[in-house]
């Protein structure tokens, strides 16, 4: 009986586990999405996308250009103030001096084998995607591919192309690619470009490329190309990367690549135009940032509160004070400011210029100015920006006797805090400027560029801006196209195009002109937007510019005895030291990736 | 429950013991490096911190060290591993050096570089007249021709012995500094004839001075007097 039982135990389970098991346990995986799904609808393609775009190297709100940072896609990534502007003097900040020099190690092979899966596998699927949508998307893949070689291409020089999806069960010898030559980089770049501006379509989707971000993106790659060429064949660094050609480009290429970056702009023309739909200039510059459907904006990228990528340019530009929650740490220089010309704040005698008011500071001065940096005396959100450094009780002499004393020796009052009093007078603003800590002004100045004026100050928190960054917009492009027609002897075209811009930033039209003022036309319309930093590397200007630099704020003063308001150009107030080395025109080789491919070597110059 | 508290206790005595009695079988890093960067001119090179560096590449590994000068141009590493390494020296204000030299370090290699300085500061003089004090030499180039730009010229004060770039006070250095932005063979014998003035020595002090070329060169690199020390009078 017993043994018929463990007999009868032993029979259902052998036959129950084979009944059950071995039941096609070869099926596709579940869990991963197989490429059959993703091509066989143009939804499934863009899904693909979607990762592609989301890890694009685009510089914006929340790129963060030092060690620590990089390409920002969360919604942690709230420290929008360690920004490039933060290094060059657009802006001082967080960062102690020349901390970004050095990158953040971006090696993106990995988002590029994506695209090269989808350039490989798009041409298969023309069955169920149609021709047009294939030609269509791989236009958008070629566009993607530079943007990313782009980006290393800025900070390394020559790099190994690989344009197909590497098989990991190659022999090590094929897997670890050289380097190709610097100019090859770009002239594949530009390659890519020009089958993007091919095959893409005119319009597109919002957050999405078409043609002409392909020629817009074009014309900056090859600025940069021809400025390596250009400028990079006199100031280097040398060394065996350079002398094999892994960096620099010989001058001689340089024409041809200011006539490519001049072309490609060119292709924008009448299809884009500047934002100018309001007649008040400083609004209408102001709006250009934040309006959507605007006829500038070529290429942008979105954020969103609901899926977790809004950014906290509002909370982290303006101070408490504006703002829900958070700090700020952004701070734009007076050297910044004055390139508009030094602000009049100087009697002929070399005194301070009695104010009324703070807000009598901005009369005249140009509204793309004002919509650019917040002044003191300026309203946002019904408060006004109030920076006072101090109180004089009284004030004689000039400004420059004044700030070349010793701090001890001046005979100014300053306090720790706002509730402090002088005489029944706060003697410190609400909005700065002080030293005690670093989230009020120490230049006397905030960004205004991309703020949301019109978010109720309750809505400014961390993570909870919806603005969309604006990757490539034609008032760059416009600036592209001086750049190059200037570098090409064309100086008539520049004219007209920096004319376009300065007549809707409501400036005074250029009568002539010349490369410093195509260059001046450019920092100023671009500011803050990330292109400085990679302007003063391809200029080959930075180590000059750069060369232990100290930046100046304007501190506002009340004069107790005379009930007047005084500006002095002082030092801004950490007074930090900027140094940019020559070797930093390029970023190293990533140490961890010469340690998986030696065939990496040799390093840029003096890594 | 005791004794199965004891076996436990047992088994976790038996696993600490025999973990972690592979012993590291691999050399430690006990050699040493050390040397001189001697200037064609006579004597040690004068560096300053940040500047001259002495590249090794290791051979068979990818990622090079460098070991920093001292100011007295000598420079020494006690922490390296026994190998054969390239070397050279790098990122001071003397004509570059292409050709590396393998060296096989052991314990107590020694080796000397020769190297020829862009600029030698000849009859440095210091006087201190009140808190003012008053620097004059002249700059002589060994070589001229070819010599990157010079950028500008200043002097170099701090409270230590330690002075240089990067190791100065700026009220009294980089404020009293002096632009030059010419190359050598523009600059006539008067231009070649320096006075640096630093102004404002706070009394009954005691500084360390120096006075430094900067050229355009790679590094943006400066050759340097010998250091003086100055004693303020109260």
């Amino acid at each position: 009986m017993k043994i018929i039982h463990k007999l009868v135990i032993a029979l259902s389970i052998t036959v129950g586990a084979s009944v059950t098991s071995c039941q096609r346990l070869d099926i596709p995986p579940t869990n991963i999405v197989t490429p059959d799904i993703i091509y066989s609808s143009e939804a499934g393609v863009k899904s693909f996308l979607a990762t592609i775009y989301q890890n694009l190297p685009i510089e914006d709100f929340k790129f963060r250009p030092d060690a620590g940072g990089g390409i920002r896609t969360g919604s942690n990534d709230w420290e929008n103030f360690y920004n490039e502007a933060s290094c060059i003097g657009e802006e001082v900040g967080p960062f102690g001096g020349m901390d970004i020099a050095n990158g953040f190690g971006y090696w993106p092979y990995g988002d590029i084998r994506n695209v090269n899966i989808l350039i490989t596998e798009l041409p298969k699927h023309v069955a169920t995607l149609t021709q047009p949508t294939v030609d269509a998307l791989l236009g958008e893949a070629h566009f993607l591919r530079a943007y990313y070689y782009f980006a290393m291409a800025k900070r390394y020089g020559g790099i190994p192309i690989i344009t197909t999806p590497q098989d990991p069960a190659a022999p090590l010898s094929q897997l670890q690619v050289h380097r190709d030559k610097e100019q090859a980089t770009w002239d594949f770049i530009a390659a890519e470009l020009d089958l993007g501006y091919k095959m893409m379509p005119e319009t597109s989707d919002a957050g999405r490329a078409n043609k002409y971000a392909a020629a817009a993106l074009k014309s900056r790659a090859m600025l940069y190309a021809a400025c390596v060429a250009k400028y990079g064949s006199v100031n280097f660094v040398d060394g065996q990367a350079r002398s094999l050609g892994l960096v620099g480009i010989p001058a001689d290429q340089a024409t041809k690549y200011f006539q490519a970056a001049y072309d490609a702009a060119k292709l924008l023309d009448g299809k884009y135009s500047l934002y100018n739909a309001n007649s008040d200039k400083v609004q209408n510059y102001v709006d250009l940032f934040l309006k959507s459907g605007s006829p500038e904006n070529i290429f942008i990228k979105q954020y969103s509160i609901a899926n977790h990528t809004a950014h906290s340019w509002d909370a982290t530009m303006s101070p408490r004070y504006f703002t829900a929650n958070a700090l700020s740490r952004s701070y734009p220089t007076y050297d910044f400011v004055s390139l508009w010309g030094d602000l009049q704040v100087t009697n002929s005698d070399g005194t301070p210029k009695r104010f009324d008011n703070r807000a009598q500071l901005q009369q005249g001065l140009e509204p793309r100015l004002l919509a650019t940096v917040y002044f003191p005396g300026a309203t946002l959100r019904g408060l006004t920006f109030d920076m006072q450094r101090g109180i004089y009780p009284s004030f004689s002499g000039t400004a420059a006797a004044e700030v070349a004393k010793q701090p001890n020796s001046r005979s100014y009052i300053l306090a720790g805090d706002t509730k402090t009093l002088y005489n029944g007078k706060q003697i410190i603003g609400f909005t700065g400027p002080w030293t005690g800590g670093d989230e009020l002004t120490r230049t006397g100045f905030y960004v205004r560029k991309y703020v949301d004026y019109n978010k109720p100050q309750a809505a400014v928190d961390l993570n909870r801006s919806e603005q969309p960054w604006i990757d490539l917009r034609y008032g760059e492009i416009l600036l592209n196209r001086a750049e190059a027609a200037m570098e090409l002897g064309n100086s008539a075209d520049a004219l007209t195009s920096v004319n376009l811009i300065r007549a809707r930033a409501g400036a005074t039209a250029y009568s002539f002109i010349d490369l410093d003022k195509v260059r001046k036309e450019r920092r100023m319309e671009l500011a803050f937007e990330n292109q400085y930093y990679w302007d003063l590397k391809r200029w080959r200007t930075a180590d000059v510019v750069l060369d232990r630099a100290h930046f100046k704020g304007l501190m506002p003063y009340y004069v107790f005895n005379e009930n007047k308001y005084i500006f002095m150009v002082e030092p801004e107030l950490f007074n930090r030291e900027y140094t940019f080395q020559k070797q930093f025109y390029y970023e190293g080789i990533p140490g961890d990736q010469i340690g998986k491919n030696p065939n990496l070597l040799p390093n840029n110059p003096n890594y | 429950m005791k004794k199965l508290i004891n076996i436990i206790l047992a088994g976790v005595a038996i696993m600490a013991i025999s973990a972690c009695t592979k012993i590291d079988n691999y050399a430690g890093p006990d050699a040493s490096f050390q040397g001189n960067i001697i200037s064609s001119e006579g004597g040690n090179l004068l560096t300053s911190g940040g500047s001259v560096t002495i590249k090794l590449q290791q051979i068979g590994w990818t990622t090079p060290q460098t070991i920093p000068s001292k100011f007295d141009g000598t420079f020494e590493d006690s922490k390296l591993f026994q190998s054969s390494y390239k070397v050279i020296p790098t990122g001071g204000a003397f004509w570059p050096i292409y050709d590396t030299v393998v060296v096989k370090i052991g314990k107590d290699t020694r080796h000397d570089f020769t190297v020829t300085p862009y600029i030698v500061i000849k009859n440095f003089t210091s006087t201190l007249t009140g808190t003012t004090l008053t620097l004059k030499f002249n700059i002589v180039a060994p070589i001229a021709a070819g010599l990157p730009t010079i950028k500008d010229i200043q002097p170099y004060v701090n409270t230590t012995k330690l002075v240089g770039a990067g190791a100065s006070i700026r009220d009294f250095s980089d404020v009293n500094a002096i632009t030059i932005n010419k190359e050598y063979t523009d600059m006539s014998d008067a231009d070649k004839a320096i006075t640096l003035t630093i102004p404002n020595l706070i009394k009954g002090r005691t500084f360390f001075v120096r006075a430094g070329v900067r050229l355009s060169d790679s590094y943006n690199s400066s050759n340097f007097s010998e250091i003086v020390q100055v004693d303020v009078p109260k």
